[in-house]
């Protein structure tokens, strides 16, 4: 059985499990970091158009419906679904399908954060509706050889960034410039988007907008590189100082490395997602930073990063009640707004394992100085 | 033009207050508090969604979220507040992007505006809600909806359709700089020698060239017009052939305005040409010459349909004809069968027919117009 077949199977077990007529996966065309598409998933397909959804009957019968009506074909190639409609009439093409196939009783609808009210009003006066995004998270929790090689081949992608950032970055340069060299040299290399996070200057707050402002000999520079490719996220979080950098700098992120050093140790499938978080706060906190540790200075200390499934979260913090499960992709990063130095980044990516976990990613985590 | 959405906005982000000051955003509040007045409006909800839908709250504070996600300007006769969906931490430089002073970071728009509502006692308002039907998602728009059951609601997207539809003279300012970055991508583009030419190499070269120029998010659509079955889509892994044609849609923002184009290229080998295309050219002014200011929009449409079909010409409807274009991609005037209203000096067009070509499958113009007393400005040719 092939590995959709399996995703198919899965879901349909899922909708019959919760006595739906069908279920109902829906994309309003974004695609955020810390909510996973469903639909792009699902179908392996990322729409463009604002309204998009696959429907699946209870019986496993799948369609997909996608906008703008002349990307139908691009959808054929991309998706597995064997019926596929370009769509210039969404809400009469949905009721049309749901009617075709069946689907008369209560229907899942998973991705519903993004649909707006004429949409769900529509599919209302047509079903009865129950919330259902914990059917995908479920499906997907679980990756597949396919998946695992696409976060190998995206961490290879994140490498490639880091290199950028390093070549790039030089007194003189603009920030938007640094992020526009970066992002090129990962899309050159297949990244089908980017997200770059990227900061300069003497004590950096956060990882701000790129603006005009031209970095300096003696810049901290921050930078969170995450490419994506078929869904999948990968990120490193680096620091690096233009000159020299001070004895105070190299101690205090020294104190963020041995704060990720220890996270990790702890890391690995069937722990607690929030022994994260707490392992990260106790060391800043013996370190006296404790009232840093928690807004409006930091927040989460990780998240999950999944095509599909977020989990073990968007925010793994000290409340988080998930644990860790083998093959999650995870990411932990001990950054910090420290007063000395203002905010550091460190940490990347990781894959939970049985015993630990792997890191995909070659880059070396360190406080990078470069001259000049 | 539908275009893949990206998940974050990693281009240059800034106010440039030269460009666009501050009287600019006054004026454009004081015309919507004589708006509120007429109307009985004591709050108005100016609400904007990703990277598409944006623009009612950023054409009150200049303020653009870079995540997809909610931003949100609360206005009264004597507030202002702007929200936008993100970590307190991203508060100094959610600031450093707009006039307005009351900025608040909150993870759900709905519930912070309610409370918002709840402290300044107006929970028993009439509440004009601009965007908050068409973009808001469903769930925040309900909660939004049911915790204020005591407010009465006036549709106020009319207020920013019919006020953003019509571009001051800085607002053409932003368009132009966008459409030179536009043309300057477009002039790099030609004669330019691409070994190894495979789509997504060739759409980060366009990314780039964008972003360098200061584009703060740039969308790219290719279409090869001799191949069978082709459309429009994003860049993929496959090589472009060399003696194919190439069909390249490019919009982007430059300090918050869109400007869009399309060119037709061919391959030869391993450089990309653009060729004249005089016949299609002129055939393009023909079309531009039906956008007259003052004449009826659903007559200019007609008149355009009336010259494609006087001319003979295959014409490939699926990417329309055009449409509005500012602070979003895709906006009024429409020159669809909805198409209404005048044609109005200070409307700003993007304007891409797509015709069947016997050497080059199809070819695609399109570029982005302002119409003014004068007639026609191509600001993208």
């Amino acid at each position: 059985m092939t590995e959709n077949h399996l995703k198919l199977q899965k879901t349909t077990e899922l909708i019959q499990e919760k006595q739906l007529d069908g279920l109902v996966i829906y994309s309003g065309g974004t695609c955020s970091i810390l909510r996973p598409s469903y639909l792009h998933y699902f179908s392996d397909f990322k729409p463009m158009g604002p309204r998009n959804a696959a429907v699946v009957s209870k019986s496993g019968d799948v369609v997909l419906l996608v906008e703008p009506f002349w990307d139908e074909d691009r959808a054929s190639r991309k998706s597995w679904i064997p019926e596929i409609h370009g769509s210039a009439h969404f809400m009469e093409d949905l009721r049309s399908v749901l009617e075709k196939m069946g689907i008369a009783g209560p229907v899942g609808l998973a991705g519903s954060r993004e649909m707006t009210a004429d949409v769900y009003r529509a599919l209302e006066a047509l079903v009865e509706i129950q919330p259902a995004d914990d059917i995908l998270e479920q499906v997907a929790r679980v990756k597949s050889q396919r998946e695992l090689a696409v976060v190998q081949k995206v961490a290879a992608l994140s490498d490639i960034g880091f290199s950028a950032f390093l070549k790039h970055a030089r007194e003189g340069i603009r920030e938007y410039e640094l992020a526009a060299l970066m992002e090129f040299a990962m899309r050159s290399a297949g990244a089908e988007d980017i997200f770059i996070l990227l900061s300069s200057g003497a004590n950096n707050f956060e990882m701000h907008d790129p603006t005009d402002r031209r970095l300096e000999r003696g810049d901290i520079l921050i930078g969170e590189i995450t490419p994506v490719l078929e869904g999948q996220f990968f990120q490193l979080c680096r620091t690096l100082v233009l000159g020299e950098a001070s004895a105070l700098l190299q101690e205090k992120y020294a104190l963020l490395m041995r704060a990720l050093e220890k996270t990790l140790a702890k890391v690995r499938a069937g722990v607690p997602a929030s022994i994260i978080s707490k392992t990260m706060n106790r060391i800043f906190s013996e370190a006296g930073y404790e009232k840093y540790c928690y807004p409006p200075y930091m927040r989460a200390r990780g998240h999950g990063f999944g095509a599909g499934s977020l989990a073990p979260g968007g925010v793994i913090d000290d409340n988080t009640q998930t644990d860790l499960v083998k093959d999650q992709v995870v990411v932990v990063h001990p950054n910090q707004w420290l007063p000395e130095t203002g905010y550091l980044a460190c940490g990347g990516t990781f894959l939970i394992t049985e015993n630990g976990y792997e890191e995909p990613s070659r880059t070396e985590t360190k406080l990078y100085i470069k001259e000049g | 033009m539908q275009t893949m959405q990206p998940t974050l906005r990693n281009g240059r982000n800034i106010w440039g207050r030269i460009n666009m000051p501050f009287e600019e955003f006054q004026g454009r509040i004081d015309i919507l508090r004589g708006k509120m007045t007429d109307h009985r409006i004591d709050i108005l909800l100016a609400y904007g969604y990703a990277f598409n839908d944006y623009g009612n709250p950023c054409y009150l504070s200049n303020y653009v979220i870079r995540l997809p996600r909610g931003s949100l300007v609360v206005l009264s006769p004597d507030d202002v507040a702007l929200f936008f969906e993100g970590a307190s931490r991203g508060l100094p430089s959610a600031k450093r992007l707009t006039w307005v002073e009351d900025v608040r970071p909150c993870p759900d728009i709905s519930k912070a505006c309610v409370s918002y509502l709840e402290e300044k006692s107006l929970t028993e308002s009439r509440i004009g809600l601009a965007g908050v039907d068409e973009w808001m998602p469903y769930d925040q728009r309900q909660f939004l909806i049911n915790a204020l059951k005591k407010c009465t609601f006036v549709d106020s997207q009319p207020f920013f359709r019919d006020m953003r539809i019509i571009k001051s003279e800085r607002e053409l300012d932003q368009i132009r700089r966008a459409s030179h970055i536009v043309n300057k991508v477009f002039e790099k583009l030609d004669s330019a020698t691409l070994p190894g030419l495979i789509e997504r190499a060739l759409e980060a070269t366009i990314i780039k060239e964008a972003r360098l120029e200061g584009a703060e998010d740039v969308r790219v659509l290719f279409g090869l017009p001799r191949q069978k079955n082709w459309a429009l889509r994003p860049a993929g892994e496959e090589s472009l052939p060399a003696g194919e044609s190439l069909i390249i849609y490019l919009a982007l923002v430059y300090e918050r305005y869109w400007s869009a184009a399309a060119r037709t290229l061919q391959i030869e080998d391993h450089i990309l040409k653009i060729p004249q295309l005089e016949a299609w050219q002129s055939f393009y002014s023909e079309l531009t010459d039906c956008l007259q200011p003052g004449k009826d929009i659903a007559t200019c449409r007609r008149d355009i349909l009336a010259r494609i079909e006087k001319h003979d010409t295959d014409f490939i409807f699926d990417y329309g004809l055009g449409q509005g274009i500012g602070l979003s991609p895709e906006e009024g005037p429409w020159l669809d069968e909805t198409a209404g209203g005048s044609l109005e000096s200070g409307m700003c067009m993007a304007l891409h027919p797509c015709m069947r070509d016997a050497t080059l499958g199809a070819v695609m113009i399109g570029n982005t117009l302002v119409v003014s007393e004068r007639g026609i400005e191509v600001l993208t040719a």
